[in-house]
Formats: C-alpha cells, sequence, structure tokens
C-alpha cells in the first residue's frame, strides 16, 4: 500500500513537471486528443445533503456514469474511486477546502466534486470541475428535476466536461436507436443512451423492421417495416407511443431520413425499372423525384445545411457514394476506390461522409471529404464493421460489428483510435442512428 | 411430362377448393393416386412463414428458386434454364398467379440489399414477361437478407440465400 502510495506521488511529480500549467489552450493541442486514454481524471461522488439521508446511492451512480462516458470519450484516465483519499461526506467542494494534495498525490489532473439533495422525487444535483494543478474552478453546473433524470444530468455534465477541455460540447446527452433481435426473432428497434443505460423497445411489429432514423426534434423516429406485408415508412412518436404509416407505396418505402429543418423525407422507392430517392412531405406526399434511374439509388444522407444529399448508387455498376443537390439533378460520385461502398452518413459538422467499404473480403468504415479527398480507414482487421452514424457533435461514430461473433454496437471517435463495444447479451444489434442533442 | 401435368392439375384443383386456408400445404396429402409424383408445395411466403415460427422453404414446389452471384441481379444460363421450365408450368396453370421474391446472402449494407433483392425479383419478372408470362400474374417483393435460408458464414451457405423465390399465390 505504501509502496503504490510512492508510486503514484513519483508518477505525480514527474507528471507536474512534464506539465506545469495545463491550462485549457494546451489542453486543445496534441496532448490532449481522443483514443490516448492519459488524461487522469477523478470523480468524487456527489455529497448527499438530503435531510436524513435518502437517496443513499444517487451520488456513486451520478460518479459511475459520468466515470464511463469520459472513458467512452477516449480522453480520460479515470483514477479509481477506491484510492480516493478525501471522501464527499468529509470534504468541501470549492477551491478553499477541498485538499488538491490529496487528489495531486494520486496524480489526478482534474476533478469533480459535487453535492445533491434529494426533495421527494425532485434531485438538485451540483457538480463542479476544477484543475487540479492550478487549484481553480473551471465550471460548474447545478441540475434540477425528477431524480429519473439522474443518468442525463451524468450525461450533461460530461458533455460539459469536454467542452471545458476540448472547447467542443461532447455527445452523451443524447440517444441512439438501433434494431436487435435481442428479445426473440422478430427485428425490433430499440432506443438507449451511449452507455447502454434507459434501454427501452419501442417497436413490437413481431414482423421485420429495417433502418430506424431520427426526426430533427429527437421525439420521432422514422422506421420501414414489414408489419402490414409491404416494406412501409412509419413514423413513431415516442412521448405518445402513436405509429403513422407515412409511406405505403407498392414495393420498397425504405431508409427515410429527415432534412435538417424537419420539413422533407427523403425516401428509397421502387419504380419500374430500379430503386429511386424521392422527397416526401411530412405526410408522406410526393415533393418531387430526387433520383430517376435504372440503377439502384438507396441510403440518403442530408449535409448539415440541408442542401446536399449523399447516397448510395450502382449506377456505374457497382455501388458507390454520390452527392447531389437536394433539388434533385446531376449527381458527382465521389468514392472511386473499391467495388462496393454504401451506407453514406454525412456528418454534423459537414466536413466528413463516413461509409461501408468492401476490401478483401471485409466491411470497413471509411470516411471521406466531400470533395472527394482524404479517404480514411477507422476499422480493420477485427471483422466486419458497418452501419456508420456521427455523434451530435460530429467527433464519434457508433456503428455495427461481429469482431466478437454476433453484431454489436461499438462506438469509436472519427479518427478510429478509440473503439469500445456498447451492447453486449444476445442476439444482433445492428442500424444504430444517433439523435441530436437532447434539450 | 403427362404425370406432372396431373400432380399440377391436383394442385391448381386443391387451391380452388373452397374453405381451404389461407396457406395450403401441398397435393401429397389428398392426390394419392398410384404412379403419380408427389412434391409438397406451399403457399406462403417466407414473411408468413417467418411470422409463423418457421423457416423460409427452399423451392419444394413446381417452381423451383434461382440463383445469383454477389452484387448481382444478372440472370446466367443456369437461372434462365431454371426459369424456362418455370414459365412452362406458369403456361400450364394459366389461373396461377405468383410472387416472386428477392433475397441476398448476409453480406453487405441492409438498406442496398433490400433494393439488390428487388432488383433480383424485378430481373426475374421481366424475363418471365419475355417468355409470354403476363405481367399481372406475377408480383415481387424484396426481402434483402433478411430472411436467409441458411444461417451458417460461409460461401455454400450464401450461395443458397441469394436467390429468387416462389411463391404460388392461387387465383
Amino acid at each position: 500500500m505504501r509502496a503504490r502510495t510512492l508510486g503514484w506521488r513519483a508518477c505525480a511529480i514527474w507528471l507536474l513537471l512534464l506539465l506545469p500549467s495545463l491550462a485549457r489552450g494546451q489542453v486543445r493541442g496534441t496532448i490532449f486528443g481522443p483514443g490516448l486514454r492519459n488524461y487522469p481524471i477523478a470523480v468524487s461522488p456527489p455529497k448527499n445533503l438530503t435531510p436524513g439521508g435518502a437517496g443513499g446511492d444517487l451520488g456513486r451512480r451520478f460518479a459511475e456514469i459520468l466515470e464511463r462516458d469520459l472513458v467512452l470519450s477516449g480522453y480520460f484516465k479515470i483514477i479509481e474511486r477506491s484510492a480516493h483519499i478525501e471522501q464527499p461526506e468529509t470534504s468541501g467542494m470549492d477551491v478553499e477546502t477541498i485538499q488538491f494534495d490529496n487528489w495531486t498525490v494520486l496524480g489526478a489532473l482534474a476533478l469533480v466534486k459535487g453535492a445533491f439533495e434529494l426533495d421527494g422525487d425532485v434531485l438538485t444535483l451540483e457538480a463542479r470541475l476544477f484543475d487540479v494543478p492550478q487549484r481553480r474552478q473551471l465550471t460548474g453546473r447545478r441540475y434540477r428535476g425528477s431524480v429519473d433524470l439522474l443518468r442525463r444530468m451524468a450525461h450533461r455534465f460530461a458533455d460539459e466536461i469536454l467542452l471545458q477541455f476540448t472547447g467542443e460540447r461532447g455527445p452523451f446527452d443524447s440517444r441512439i436507436a438501433f434494431v436487435s433481435n435481442r428479445d426473440g426473432r422478430f427485428k425490433e428497434v430499440y432506443v438507449m443512451s451511449l452507455d447502454g443505460g434507459d434501454l427501452q423497445q419501442v417497436t413490437k411489429a413481431s414482423s421485420i423492421t429495417v433502418s430506424p432514423s431520427w426526426a430533427p426534434d429527437n421525439r420521432n423516429l422514422l422506421y420501414t417495416s414489414y408489419k402490414r406485408g409491404n416494406p412501409d415508412l412509419y413514423l413513431l412518436d415516442l412521448l405518445s407511443g402513436r405509429e403513422t404509416r407515412i409511406s405505403s407505396r407498392l414495393g420498397l418505402n425504405l431508409g427515410g431520413r429527415f432534412s435538417p429543418d424537419g420539413s422533407t423525407i427523403a425516401l428509397t422507392v421502387d419504380d419500374a425499372s430500379g430503386s429511386d430517392l424521392v422527397l416526401l412531405d411530412r405526410a408522406g406526399d410526393l415533393v418531387r423525384k430526387l433520383t430517376d434511374h435504372w440503377a439502384i439509388d438507396v441510403s440518403p444522407s442530408w449535409s448539415p445545411d440541408g442542401r446536399q444529399i449523399a447516397f448510395c448508387s450502382n449506377r456505374s455498376g457497382s455501388p458507390q457514394i454520390y452527392i447531389m443537390s437536394s433539388d434533385g439533378g446531376q449527381a458527382r460520385r465521389l468514392t472511386f476506390q473499391g467495388d462496393y461502398n454504401t451506407s453514406p452518413a454525412w456528418s454534423p459538422k459537414g466536413d466528413r461522409i463516413a461509409y461501408v467499404s468492401r476490401y478483401e473480403g471485409g466491411f470497413n468504415i471509411f470516411t471521406i471529404r466531400p470533395d472527394g479527398s482524404e479517404v480514411r480507414q477507422l476499422t480493420q482487421a477485427s471483422g466486419n464493421n458497418e452501419d456508420p452514424s456521427w455523434s451530435p457533435d460530429g467527433r464519434y461514430l457508433v456503428f455495427s460489428s461481429n469482431r466478437s461473433g454476433a453484431k454489436k454496437l461499438y462506438v469509436m471517435d472519427a479518427a478510429g483510435v478509440s473503439q469500445v463495444q456498447l451492447t453486449h447479451g444476445g442476439g444482433d444489434d445492428t442500424s444504430p442512428a444517433w439523435s441530436r442533442w437532447l434539450e | 411430362m403427362l404425370g406432372r401435368a396431373g400432380v399440377f392439375a391436383a394442385l391448381a384443383l386443391l387451391l380452388v377448393l373452397p374453405g381451404c386456408p389461407s396457406r395450403k400445404k401441398g397435393p401429397g396429402e389428398t392426390a394419392g393416386a398410384a404412379g403419380l409424383e408427389e412434391k409438397g408445395v406451399d403457399t406462403a411466403g417466407s414473411l408468413e412463414r417467418f411470422k409463423a415460427g418457421e423457416r423460409p422453404a427452399a423451392d419444394g414446389g413446381p417452381l423451383r428458386d434461382v440463383h445469383f452471384a454477389f452484387d448481382s441481379y444478372e440472370l446466367d444460363e443456369e437461372a434462365r434454364a431454371v426459369l424456362r421450365e418455370n414459365a412452362e408450368w406458369l403456361q400450364e396453370n394459366p389461373r396461377e398467379k405468383v410472387e416472386i421474391e428477392g433475397h441476398c446472402d448476409e453480406r453487405g449494407t441492409v438498406e442496398y440489399n433490400l433494393a439488390l433483392g428487388a432488383k433480383r425479383a424485378r430481373a426475374v419478372k421481366d424475363y418471365l414477361v419475355s417468355l409470354g408470362i403476363a405481367a399481372d400474374r406475377m408480383t415481387t417483393i424484396s426481402y434483402g437478407e433478411e430472411l436467409p435460408l441458411c444461417t451458417e458464414h460461409n460461401e455454400d451457405c450464401w450461395a443458397r440465400n441469394r436467390r429468387a423465390h416462389f411463391v404460388v399465390l392461387g387465383e
């Protein structure tokens, strides 16, 4: 125990010598990056201020959810809670009362402290982030709401911590919809948080259901279901549970994607010669045809400004990614490497398009700039990797992979350095769709 | 050939019997006359079977499956030969309607495979139309990679799954 403490002390001193002042500016530089997982942070569970001590484990749960998010971000190394010297119930939460030496000795460069009070089922929770070497507070947030919102409070604070260290809000206060047959032979749509929390089955079609995607309001989901025989497009209001059939044209009504302003839906439908992209209004009426081609045109993905649509077409003889104006008209071919490029996903930042490419028999995720330059391979030598979908901040991708056997969901940063498995258990989890930030 | 025609006539009779459930089993049990060939026919589509907890049917009926190369909806000579036989049956049973299902193997993208399956079913229908079968006797549907016949992860299995499958709907 003593040797371990000494080891930590030596390590901390070494780090202090190396990094004398990790101010925000420097933090944003090359030292601090996703996948490095090297920025040591301690999360002290918020102190329970509730008279009588009700809500006993809420602080620990908040810390666990926050720690999980910070690990998933790929930036941080968590200082184990069992090593903490300073305990929440017997210490303060401001720069005057925190014993920073107790954290320095553990090697922590950042520290989260906080407090909460439970009144009935209303939770008030305050969390603060400190720079340990500089002994100053970087940010503080107070959350108040139903105790059911504890997870979201933790996710929001994780987003805030990433904002402090990287200048950009994190992706954690969001939802991921996906397709799974985990509860039987039918594929249904599920919704969960990035950390796997708040898992909810939202369809019970007892049929084939594919291609979930979010409306920009985060409240409605589009998907295609064979529940009435034909693959029709449905819109599900997650709050009311009301499901509306939007498009039931004979044949495919596939892969609907809302425009960023939520006013129209790009959709794949069949016509006499092939599958084409059309634009529908929210009621399912045709606004205009986007493509009219003998070939397969599928999987529309909107640019964040809504002016362009990336899609997959085999008009050249093999599936490739194309870009067209959302007004229709001429399409420009984007990918030229390989003979199987599908599933385009335009980053919310606009700077890259993720897609799936078949190479030497395996399927992997790549990104490319919208001008066709800078092709990057993000996954390799680890099973088949498909269905990329971007986080709301454009820094992460969720995808499906069979690298460990069945298809499961994984998250990685946009460079592919940090890759973490999100879902476990039985069945195949596929077709993840990441929402925007919840509000 | 006469024997086959006999079976098909018996089948056609069975299909028009009033009160038959929508999901009809083949003539094997009823067409018991000596010397007749017997072959089970299932008129349930792959989705109906899936919902009932059954595996998709291979080509056990009068209309055989046709198979495709990876990422292809081209009909090779073997597929055309099968379809010429299928066309013969459709001509001998002019009141029967069929659904043509397009299927893919598990590799590749769900949405692309759904569109590819539609192309496969459409290619089969177009060829049968070119052989003189009326277009309004045939509907098509794609199940992409969603309802595989075979669930192993190898080329033998994938080859069986890349198919167009016929379901006799009756009249």
